[in-house]
């Protein structure tokens, strides 16, 4: 049952970092930086709870604030390029940032106890769940609660004017400035609002795993944080939960019996997907006849 | 810093120089499918470590010299180039970016995890050539692996650039890069110019995956992201689409990452080559030959 539990954990903090990309894909942005936020949210909150003391919830709010202002700091110098450029540029901050943390030690004498983390090593002893009592039901709820809250804040940010100009000036730049849009204004925020979310995923990730270190948040994760939205598809956010659960339940986990093999398929059925579905596994048209099979009577009554 | 820690750092950024030939080589693949695509191809990396790899083996079967593997590994490269534009590229649809995107991460995680299986993710030792060699110029020695992993890096691009600029397939190559429905009015298929492109590529890779094992003694599959990082830095700082910028900037990058490396240790090395790429993107973004107007 545990087993169960710490899957459906780490497609809630999965879905956490998809969405992080998803709103920075939305205005046409590759950006494979979102790993670099989700190591800073996840040493942030970490450091916070170990060595500071701080409850949780705060702690994930100073690494939403913290990856968020960096972020924002990042989006000005990177943005001011675009398509190849940006996605090296990004993925240079990405590695830097891994880098940072592979150099960086503070540690405190805690009893007999090294706290803190420490370079190559990594952070270990991230005991707060434990430390206060929360079974894992207890902390999959938390995060899925989390996890809710951000869908239904994107849900309404894309329902809102906001993200009519998200996605204008994903579709076309060029006709987005010319309606008036501050398209730097608008791709800096999307990239903060990215880097809050990511923050928080990463505050999260650190303290159901307990122990983190610099080679999780490489490449790959950032690669994994854009297929998440590329594959399910921008249209809406639940095609980003949707391909977490293919990539993370299906592909990873209920492979798991194919042994050696499942790595092989795992890229092989990303390019197939890719190749059957360029607009993701939820495109446009998916949303569309979903729609109408849930809510034909009233389409219909409307038409 | 007295004298012989001067000697030592020109000696690693000499070293480095000529290890980066093989940076250069990465670059100019990834410059080249951009300009006729408008694409990234993040296997790139990944495909020329593949043919690297297949060349070995050839050594399974006959004890075959060293050029031989070479020339097999840029046989392979060329197969796997076509190979990636099929299943990658050929059948989606072109305006749509992020596809494309996704379907060659797919392919490098393919190819990465095709290398594990078949070779159960143990090193392999790869064969060099004059590597009993050392050239001696007063108290600096170049390895003669390094020369000739060198000098052929120099060979590929000096015929690399005579065909995109002698011949008719170079001039139908860099027509549909500057305007793929001008250049398809004129009657040149794009498909084939595509497919050429991605077939040429992947020799140059092949050698430069060649060159990699020749320069470090053997492959790993561990080899192939961070020589993708470096391949698209080394792009970016050398400009896009410009080939001698990747050439030059390839050789810096090698240079500069084995003299930090000497002073900071490999641990922070490639730190300071992001801020470095970050310099150029903030206050070059054309990269070294750009024109100063030329932002994207």
């Amino acid at each position: 049952m545990d087993f169960y539990l710490g899957l459906i954990q780490i497609i809630g903090v999965h879905t956490l970092l998809g969405l992080s990309a998803y709103c920075v894909l939305l205005t046409g942005q590759v950006s494979l930086a979102q790993a670099g936020f989700f190591a800073i949210g996840a040493y942030v909150a970490g450091m916070l709870t170990v060595l500071a003391q701080w409850p949780l919830i705060p702690a994930l709010g100073a690494s939403a604030v913290v990856a968020g202002a960096v972020a924002c700091a990042v989006g000005f110098p990177a943005l001011r390029v675009k398509g190849l450029m940006l996605v090296v540029a990004t993925v240079a901050f990405g590695e830097a940032v891994r880098l940072f943390f592979f150099n960086f030690t503070y540690q405190v004498q805690a009893g007999n106890l090294h706290l803190g983390p420490h370079g190559a090593e990594g952070f270990r002893q991230i005991r707060y769940f434990p430390q206060n009592g929360w079974s894992t039901f207890d902390v999959m709820l938390f995060i899925w609660v989390v996890v809710a809250l951000v869908m239904a804040g994107l849900w309404w940010l894309d329902r809102s004017r906001v993200g009519t100009v998200l996605r204008a000036v994903g579709e076309d730049e060029l006709a987005a400035q010319s309606s008036g849009i501050n398209i730097t204004a608008v791709k800096v925020s999307a990239m903060t609002i990215g880097g809050v979310i990511a923050g928080i995923g990463g505050g999260i990730f650190a303290h159901y795993t307990t122990h983190i270190e610099h080679a999780q948040f490489g490449v790959v994760l950032a690669t994994f944080a854009i297929a998440y939205p590329i594959l399910g598809g921008l249209s809406n956010v639940f095609g980003t939960l949707l391909a977490v659960i293919f990539i993370q339940g299906f592909l990873i986990e209920g492979l798991r019996f194919m042994g050696d093999w499942r790595n092989l398929l795992f890229g092989g059925l990303i390019v197939l997907a890719m190749n059957i579905r360029p607009r993701g596994l939820l495109d446009a048209g998916a949303v569309q006849a979903l729609s109408r099979l849930f809510f034909s009577s009233k389409e219909r009554s409307g038409a | 810093m007295d004298l012989l820690d001067l000697i030592d750092a020109v000696q690693s950024a000499a070293d480095g120089i000529l290890f980066g030939a093989t940076y250069a080589l990465l670059g100019i693949g990834f410059t080249l499918i951009f300009g006729v695509m408008h694409k990234i191809n993040l296997s790139y990396a990944a495909a020329s470590i593949g043919a690297a790899y297949a060349s070995l083996l050839v050594l399974a079967v006959i004890k075959a010299p060293a050029i031989l593997v070479f020339l097999i590994a840029a046989a392979a490269g060329g197969l796997i180039g076509g190979l990636v534009y099929l299943i990658g590229f050929r059948f989606i649809p072109l305006a749509n970016p992020l596809a494309t995107l996704m379907s060659t991460v797919g392919l490098l995680l393919l190819i990465d995890e095709i290398i594990v299986h078949t070779t159960a993710g143990v090193p392999l030792n790869y064969p060099a050539l004059f590597s009993d060699v050392i050239v001696r110029a007063g108290p600096f020695g170049l390895r003669g692996d390094l020369m000739f992993v060198f000098a052929l890096g120099c060979v590929c691009m000096v015929v690399l650039l005579l065909l995109l600029y002698r011949t008719r397939l170079g001039l139908a190559t860099r027509a549909v890069s500057q305007q793929p429905t001008a250049s398809k009015l004129c009657g040149i298929s794009t498909t084939q110019v595509n497919v050429l492109t991605f077939v040429i590529t992947g020799v140059v890779g092949g050698i430069a995956g060649a060159m990699t094992g020749a320069a470090i003694g053997m492959l790993s599959p561990l080899l192939s992201l961070p020589l993708t990082v470096k391949g698209l830095i080394v792009t970016v700082i050398g400009g896009l689409g410009s080939i001698p910028g990747a050439i030059i900037a390839g050789l810096i990058v090698g240079g500069l990452e084995n003299v930090l490396q000497y002073f900071r240790g490999v641990s922070e090395r490639d730190l300071y080559i992001m801020l470095l790429l970050f310099a150029f993107l903030v206050f070059r973004p054309g990269g070294i030959f750009a024109m100063p107007t030329g932002r994207d």
